[in-house]
């Protein structure tokens, strides 16, 4: 959870359409367009996690499949190689948060950010800003999908850890549409983003690191 | 080279301007001010490229208000 209120591309094109949005439209056709673009996130991350329910359950839970191990390994090496992602290639080199992709998706979103005009435009980009981070999110999906599965049979609070899991990636939405509705602008949010930037790359790299040590001790050695 | 009749350029700064707080009639005359000083200080070179020319216009944004400058700056480093 963690990792998923620390990942910035979908803040920070939030962040870009609250700027423009407050630019062109009056407050409350504002308000009312990011809270579109929230909800579009929120669709694709549940939506998200119920493809990793699906994925875990394809390729972990057939117990006596041998290939069940082999699947856990390719799971460490996906972790390994996005706990090193996120320390080196996350943030692109030089001023700025500039993010790991592309610079012509970049410029897509960016441009989208600014045409978006109505309520289906505002949730189309949340949905699309949440796709474009799926590189780091559903290895997440997939392994929080595994554990939870395991709690199901035993534990009601996996229910309650199921329902945290698809809110928390929108709480830094809200955080950044408060900071707005404060009086906050673009160059606040963007300051406050660059200040934390080797914070969050430390952050992301540690939670991998550690999600991939307590997979391998729980779900390969145990 | 003509940035003051720059419809696009204008229209992004105006929405910039209007976004960081700056009220509509003092933005226009920010950016008015801005632009004819970014020009003139380009005028004596040659070669212009897109970069000289943010850094002109950054560098006269800055003398009016410094968020405009730095949401302007900082377009492109968001994402």
């Amino acid at each position: 959870m963690l990792i998923m209120a620390s990942l910035q591309l979908q803040p920070g094109v939030f962040a870009l359409f609250c700027h423009y949005a407050s630019g062109k439209y009056s407050k409350k056709r504002a308000s009312d367009l990011t809270l579109f673009f929230i909800l579009g996130a929120e669709t694709v991350s549940a939506c998200l996690f119920l493809c990793a329910y699906y994925l875990a359950n394809l390729f972990f839970f057939y117990q006596f499949r041998p290939e069940t191990s082999f699947f856990a390994w390719v799971m460490v090496g996906v972790l390994i190689a996005l706990s090193l992602m996120s320390l080196f290639c996350y943030f692109r080199p030089g001023p700025g948060t500039k993010l790991f992709i592309s610079r012509q998706c970049a410029k897509n979103l960016d441009a989208h950010a600014r045409l978006a005009k109505s309520r289906s435009d505002a949730f189309l980009l949340g949905a699309f800003s949440s796709v474009c981070e799926l590189l780091f999110t559903l290895p997440l999906y997939v392994i929080t999908s595994i554990e939870i599965m395991e709690m199901a049979v035993e534990f009601s609070p996996s229910h309650l850890l199921t329902l945290l899991y698809i809110i928390v990636p929108i709480i830094p939405l809200f955080i950044i549409r408060w900071r707005f509705h404060l009086g906050h602008n673009l160059a606040d949010i963007q300051k406050s983003r660059v200040k934390d930037k080797n914070f969050t790359r430390i952050i992301l790299c540690f939670s991998y690191l550690s999600i991939t040590i307590l997979f391998i001790y729980f779900r390969i050695i145990a | 080279m003509d940035i003051t009749n720059n419809k696009t350029l204008i229209k992004n700064l105006k929405i910039d301007a209007k976004a960081v707080g700056i009220p509509a009639g003092a933005a226009e005359i920010f950016i008015t001010k801005s632009l004819k000083a970014a020009e003139k200080s380009l005028k004596s070179r040659k070669i212009i490229t897109e970069k000289d020319l943010e850094r002109a216009i950054t560098k006269e944004l800055k003398k009016y208000n410094a968020d405009f400058a730095y949401v302007y700056e900082n377009r492109d480093k968001i994402i």
